[in-house]
């Protein structure tokens, strides 16, 4: 899975449980200067995870700040 | 009347639960305004944002008339709960006062400006519970002590870096008996999980997609007052390390179940907004 999908599948998904338009992300964008909340990042994570069918650690949640950083993690999960 | 009843059952774990708390509470969590807090050394010279902090926390916890009687309304009926609630008053009660009387000790506000606040708040506004059954507020009640425990441990050393002892123990204490009562509410959400594991989860599901802070609509310029209160803010991180992923461990719920429950709470709420606007039609 590439790059650019991942991101395109992050955009999908976030569109979908924040019922809103996240048209212009990159890997950088701060997900919280996307106005994504908590309970909506985990929604993303556990959508994500669920269509890869891979589980990234708890303890790596925490280390996730730009939408680039939950790609890593997936790409590092799909790469295992 | 019917002994064995899914609902004996419950009440005979939650009095448990209870009995095991207050134990706990008599024996080792006690504390006395006038015994235990050392008034002497509070710091006259601390910055106007420690004590507007302060200010803001007492405020928030003013509104214990509308907790407790709220509170109590909707557990009434189920006796651990009910007594739980009458304790939990008791506990928050002693964190208005010991507020209070730091702000007017510490010279940052004289009796006036306290009575002036009480009568401002207490006549302005209301607080409203912001769920309707005992289960859905017990979930409630987990999630915000535990994030009320962990505002008040960041400004226990807040206070401290600002050289105010005393104030720093009454957040020490705030603290702790916020601590204890998430723990409470945390217990009582495993024994309601384990009779009706699906039905708890749509509830907890509810309550985190509709959560927020009491103050929010309590305070009136608590927008204002947050910019200046920084660090006492749950951030993102914060929210998930010490707040989600630890309490639902401890229920023994894994996040995809969660997810799952989020996923029909979002469906069951989209369908009642829509059958709402039909009705309108």
């Amino acid at each position: 899975m590439s790059d650019k999908d991942l991101l395109q599948m992050f955009k999908v998904v976030a569109e979908r449980v924040d019922k809103k338009s996240f048209a212009d992300i990159t890997r950088d964008s701060v997900i919280t200067d996307l106005g994504v909340d908590s309970l909506s990042m985990m929604q993303i994570v556990g959508e994500m995870e669920t269509e890869l069918d891979l589980q990234i650690p708890d303890e790596d949640l925490v280390e996730i700040v730009t939408v680039g950083d939950l790609c890593s993690k997936i790409e590092s999960r799909l790469g295992a | 009347m019917p002994r064995n009843t899914p609902r004996r059952r419950i009440e005979e774990q939650l009095y448990a639960t209870y009995m095991e708390f207050f134990e706990r509470a008599e024996r080792e969590r006690r504390w006395s305004v006038f015994d235990d807090i050392p008034w002497d050394e509070a710091n006259p010279e601390a910055s106007d944002d420690l004590a507007l902090c302060a200010e803001t926390f007492a405020s928030v916890e003013m509104f214990l008339p509308d907790y407790t009687a709220g509170g109590l309304n909707v557990v009434r009926d189920y006796f651990g709960r009910a007594w739980f609630q009458a304790n939990w008053g008791y506990e928050e009660s002693k964190h208005s006062l010991a507020l209070g009387e730091w702000l007017v000790r510490s010279g940052k506000r004289s009796k006036d400006d306290w009575f002036d606040l009480q009568e401002n708040l207490l006549q302005a506004r209301q607080w409203k519970p912001p769920f309707t059954t005992a289960r859905q507020m017990t979930a409630y009640g987990m999630v915000q002590e535990q994030a009320t425990f962990l505002i008040y441990v960041k400004h226990r050393e807040r206070a401290r870096n600002e050289n105010d002892a005393c104030l720093s123990k009454i957040y020490d204490y705030v603290a702790r008996d916020e601590r204890a009562h998430s723990k409470f509410y945390q217990d009582v959400m495993k024994v309601l999980l384990a009779e009706d594991r699906e039905g708890t989860l749509t509830d907890i599901a509810h309550v985190l997609a509709n959560f927020k802070m009491p103050g929010v609509d309590l305070v009136p310029d608590y927008d204002d007052r947050i910019l200046k209160m920084r660090d006492a803010g749950i951030d993102r991180n914060v929210f998930i390390r010490k707040i989600y992923l630890p309490v639902l461990k401890y229920l023994g719920v894994s996040r995809h179940e969660m997810l799952a429950a989020q996923r029909k709470a979002i469906e069951a709420q989209q369908k009642a907004t829509e059958d709402a606007t039909h009705a309108a039609e």
